[in-house]
């Protein structure tokens, strides 16, 4: 067996050494030079631009402006949770998800100026919708209030998992360079669901008395979560019964850790 | 890493052991990208040592038969895993926070 294929079998690795493996800065570094060397802006450079309709750009402008709330929602929440995460390995790893948002917005911007967007922040101030608006403006009180398992609940399962479905279904029917982009940050998001859920299951184990305080925030942003999901299904223009069962993703992880619908 | 033959408790019997190549799985350092595959949806299935991640729909892979009580690692969703029979004898995984 070559040294690069590795000598151990992963799944006998002890759980600290894995959980201190995986929320290092060296395993993300190594995790995206996997899917992201040799593309620029998120996407590779030669892959072809497919023309679109009027109406279909149009379309796809706004639901780009809406990602790029979300995605300056979760940079800024997840900038504001290092200062009050819990220890030396959930900061670090919630520094390498800065960075992944920071990339998310930056590619998303940069996809709205290759579609002939003049000023791509000037359009996603025009174009956002209120309820991504209203969601930032929670998830960025409940950071600023120091409430970690709330600000995470929020950010790193209700926006994340909603964030992994549409993007996932959108890069399924989107025009090439924008399904690459969107592929991008999907293989980013898996990181960040799994450590919000494994995150709030531990402390929720250790504290069974959070679960209370996890259940209001869940109350208040439940329908706003399923309201931006609708709305930007709708500017893909899915046809209804293409679309993906929306909460799906979003209820089987809140389902995982305890709470019912 | 020690020999599954000698795992096999007394009674069952021993596991069968799998050698894993690269799918081309790219989410996780190159050296543990043996361990995991995408789904391809219909058509594909799922072989005697892998199971789902409820997490994130990831194949985790392993090199030896799995069996129920196992613990497995989800590297690209960061999530620690416990095999159980579930419905049909089919192999899932619960998280294991």
């Amino acid at each position: 067996m070559s040294e690069e294929r590795g000598a151990e079998e992963v799944h006998d690795l002890d759980p600290r050494d894995f959980f201190e493996r995986v929320h290092s800065f060296e395993f993300w570094f190594h995790s995206v030079e996997g899917y992201l060397s040799g593309t620029v802006y998120g996407h590779r450079p030669r892959t072809a631009e497919r023309p679109l309709a009027a109406d279909e750009r149009e379309r796809l402008v706004t639901v780009l402006c809406n990602y790029c709330v979300g995605e300056t929602a979760a940079l800024e929440g997840a900038s504001g949770l290092v200062a009050i995460a819990p220890n030396r390995q959930t900061k670090v790893f919630l520094a390498t998800q800065v960075v992944d948002e920071g990339r998310h917005l930056e590619v998303l911007l940069h996809r709205l100026a290759e579609l002939g967007v003049a000023d791509p922040e000037a359009e996603v101030e025009r174009r956002a919708s209120p309820a991504i608006r209203e969601f930032r403006r929670h998830l960025l009180e409940l950071v600023a209030s120091k409430d970690w398992e709330a600000a995470l609940f929020a950010q790193n399962v209700v926006l994340e998992a909603m964030e992994f479905t549409v993007f996932q279904s959108h890069a399924r029917s989107a025009d090439p360079v924008t399904a690459e982009v969107l592929q991008g940050i999907v293989k980013d998001e898996r990181r960040h669901i799994g450590f919000g859920e494994n995150e709030l299951g531990r402390r929720l184990r250790e504290s069974p008395h959070r679960r209370a305080r996890l259940m209001e925030v869940k109350r208040d942003l439940d329908a706003l979560v399923l309201e931006t999901f609708e709305e930007t299904l709708r500017d893909l223009g899915l046809p209804a019964a293409e679309r993906p069962d929306l909460g799906r993703g979003y209820l089987a992880a809140v389902a995982r850790l305890g709470f019912g619908r | 890493m020690s020999d599954p033959l000698e795992r096999a408790p007394a009674g069952e019997a021993p596991r069968r052991r799998f050698e894993l190549d690269d799918q081309g799985f790219d989410e996780v350092p190159a050296k543990y990208r043996r361990f995991y595959r995408h789904w391809q949806g219909a058509g594909d299935a799922l072989g005697p040592n892998e199971v789902i991640c409820p997490v994130c729909k990831i194949v985790i892979r392993s090199t030896r038969e799995l069996r129920s009580g196992d613990r497995l690692y989800c590297m690209a969703c960061m999530t620690r895993l416990r095999v159980r029979e579930g419905e049909a004898g089919r192999l899932e995984a619960d998280c294991e926070y």
